[in-house]
């Protein structure tokens, strides 16, 4: 095993890199290093040209910015910028669904059709839009043009917040964070945080919490639930994992980034019989498809097309010389992808007009002809199967999996048809099967060993009866290391949490999507508070969230709506706010009084594991569940003193 | 001497399922998907349940 990553599969295609003198991360981190110290601690700032200034850490130097900005504060309009970037992600990944889905509904988007009327209605009624006698267009319409006003709503409070539970609504309200429009809370985040602006840290952290509630509760909701619309609420689905699913004698498209709108059409196109008979004309068996990062997960959760990696796989999926093509969308995506696709014969292939990358060919994505793209797309990765140098070198690691795990999958499958439930989820908290809940989310660094801490966390985790739910790159990295399967149970989870496994016959690690789907734990959360047994809130429920190789500004709005939705939240790798004892104190200690929600700070995996299994255990007995009780059967005497 | 009993053996069938567990399709046409979010979904869309926000004897 590579000391740059737990799977097997990524040592030696490091080492062919290097044999092939294609340059990837690790070679680059290596050149960068030792990084910006002041940067890493958050208290370095170029907001403004006076700049750039950087405050001394110990004390012996300068203690303010030219303009009097002090650590703290910039320190903290860093750190709400993080949260702004993140947000803006997930939400214009949102805003496109949206506009993707009214031209859907309007019939001016060829390919492309309401495929959930069941989650349309559900959506309907979050709306508060009339479902009687009307056509699933007209009311997709509807959902849509709501759903795009949500971006621009300047008062009010997002339609979402309030399926979250009425206690933490009101938490919300008292310390005047309720969401009024996603883009709204974006901009005013980055007004605040311009030179001379906001300069009280508490001050400035609390639009950064608006602002990532917006994420949460808002952009990243929409993005989840429209395409759940679109392209149908995911249902488990057995898929594959890792690089071994690439064919060496099949043209090997990869498909990678965030937004599956137009990937969903390059899977209709690459099982298209004229392209198969296209890609047979040129040599090949067959077209394969397989996704890197969470367009992945999304054509995963639905398709059940398999994954080639995560994040940190990007490069390295080139590597083995059997990828004709990487088409790619939005977000996580390597500027280096063409620079290392010079060593070998892929192209790669940008989709988006927000994204493009020097080097890259462009076949941009119109909904007025996303089929038109594929196909092109689809043709020119069949074009260039002739173009390998070589034999490939595929890795022979893959794994099985089940995704699919939705809000609504989990719900029906704790409760049948009859009465969807999370009542059985709840009960199996209270009696101590399952000791808690725990969300272990987000990316690959690499400053950390590539999936070894997900890996080392989760199964710490479930070893301790603690049910995960996952998603994105961290769902991968536990997919590759066999965690996502239901016999997974049996060897590594503690025998409460695997009976529970075994008779409801999932695996006791969760996927639940893509970083987007994030969203789909925040709904399960509030289910779990309004089944009822564990407390009114969300900071009442025994659970915690984690992101151990978190590297991106969109892991830092998610941790921080799951902190300001009540939930202990620890990330790994490094702190950016460690440059400033408040802030740090403000985010890791004051907000539990504020928000009962907090963050830590702990790169140590299993130690971090544990913090978060000392959380869980702390709200059990808060909740007055810490200790087996004894079951009483209660004779018809004893049931009448009760009614008496 | 003892009856010879008959040992059933697994009622499904041996192997991986190829095909996606399709829930979804079971509840067709519209009054039944609304009556499924009704009951199921109830902590959002009926007022026909009992949890932490609705109490049947309260805290």
């Amino acid at each position: 095993m590579s000391e740059k990553s737990a799977d097997n599969s990524m040592g030696p295609l490091i080492d062919k890199a290097k044999a092939d003198k294609a340059e990837i991360c690790w070679d680059r981190l290596d050149e960068q290093s030792p990084q910006c110290g002041f940067g890493k601690l958050g208290i370095c700032c170029r907001i403004c040209a006076m700049g750039p200034c950087r405050i001394d850490p110990f004390g012996e130097e300068a203690d303010c910015g030219v303009c009097g900005a002090t650590a703290d504060t910039i320190a903290a309009r860093n750190f709400a910028r993080m949260i702004a970037g993140g947000a803006a992600a997930h939400s214009d990944h949102g805003r496109a669904v949206a506009e993707l889905f009214i031209a859907a509904a309007q019939g001016k988007a060829p390919g492309y059709e309401i495929k959930d009327e069941q989650k349309l209605l559900q959506v309907a009624m979050d709306f508060g839009i009339p479902v009687e006698n009307r056509t699933i267009r007209d009311i997709a319409l509807d959902i849509g043009k709501t759903a795009l006003s949500q971006f621009g709503q300047q008062e009010g409070e997002l339609l979402f917040v309030k399926k979250a539970p009425l206690k933490r609504q009101a938490v919300w309200k008292e310390n005047g964070v309720t969401p009024r429009g996603i883009d709204r809370e974006i901009v005013e985040v980055m007004h605040r945080t311009h030179m001379g602006v906001d300069q009280d840290h508490r001050n400035v952290l609390l639009q950064g919490t608006r602002c990532a509630l917006a994420d949460g509760w808002g952009g990243s909701m929409i993005g989840t639930e429209l395409q759940d619309i679109l392209f149908g609420a995911p249902v488990p689905v057995i898929g594959k994992v890792n690089l071994g699913v690439l064919k060496e004698d099949e043209v090997n498209i990869i498909i990678h980034g965030h937004e599956p709108l137009l990937s969903e059409m390059i899977v209709n196109v690459a099982q298209d019989k004229e392209m198969l008979e296209y890609a047979k004309t040129k040599g090949a068996k067959g077209i394969n498809l397989a996704g890197i990062c969470c367009t992945a997960n999304e054509l995963l959760m639905r398709r059940g097309i398999p994954i080639a990696g995560n994040f940190l796989q990007q490069e390295l999926a080139i590597v083995t010389g059997a990828v004709e093509a990487m088409v790619v969308d939005v977000q996580c995506l390597m500027q280096s992808l063409p620079i290392v696709a010079q060593c070998y014969h892929t192209q790669i292939i940008t989709t988006s007009p927000k994204a493009k990358i020097p080097g890259a060919i462009h076949i941009e994505f119109s909904e007025r002809d996303a089929p038109g793209s594929a196909k092109e797309i689809v043709r020119r990765a069949i074009d260039n199967f002739p173009r390998r140098k070589g034999k490939p070198n595929i890795p022979k690691e893959q794994m099985d999996l089940i995704a699919g795990f939705s809000h609504e999958t989990i719900n029906y499958l704790l409760g049948g048809k009859f009465r969807g439930s999370y009542r059985p989820l709840n009960e199996n908290i209270i009696n101590g099967r399952i000791r808690g809940v725990a969300g272990v989310v987000g990316c690959n660094n690499p400053k950390v060993p590539h999936d070894e801490l997900h890996v080392a966390m989760v199964k710490e985790l479930i070893k301790n009866d603690v049910l995960v739910l996952q998603t994105g790159c961290a769902a991968i990295a536990c997919a590759k290391a066999g965690l996502l399967l239901p016999e997974a149970a049996k060897q590594y989870a503690g025998s409460g949490l695997a009976e529970v496994c075994e008779a409801v016959g999932i695996p006791p690690v969760i996927h639940m999507g893509s970083c987007v789907d994030n969203s789909r734990i925040l709904i399960a959360a509030a289910a779990m508070v309004k089944e009822g047994g564990l407390g009114d809130d969300i900071s009442d429920l025994p659970v915690a969230g984690a992101a151990p190789e978190w590297m991106s500004e969109k892991a830092i709005s998610i941790g921080h709506y799951f902190v300001a939705s009540g939930v202990f939240t620890v990330f790994g790798v490094t702190w950016p706010t460690l440059g400033s004892q408040a802030l740090t104190k403000t985010l890791f200690e004051e907000y539990e009084q504020t928000f009962r929600g907090k963050w830590a700070f702990e790169p140590d995996p299993v130690k971090a594991a544990k913090m978060m299994i000392e959380h869980i255990d702390k709200k059990r007995k808060a909740l007055g569940i810490d200790k087996a009780r004894e079951r009483v059967l209660f004779d018809m005497q004893k049931r009448r003193e009760l009614g008496s | 001497m003892e009856e010879k009993k008959e040992i059933l053996g697994e009622t499904y069938e041996p192997g991986k399922p190829t095909e996606p567990y399709n829930w979804r399709k079971k509840i067709k046409g519209r009054d039944e998907m609304l009556r499924y979010l009704a009951a199921s979904e109830r902590y959002w869309y009926s007022k026909e349940w009992f949890g932490s926000e609705k109490r049947k004897n309260p805290a």
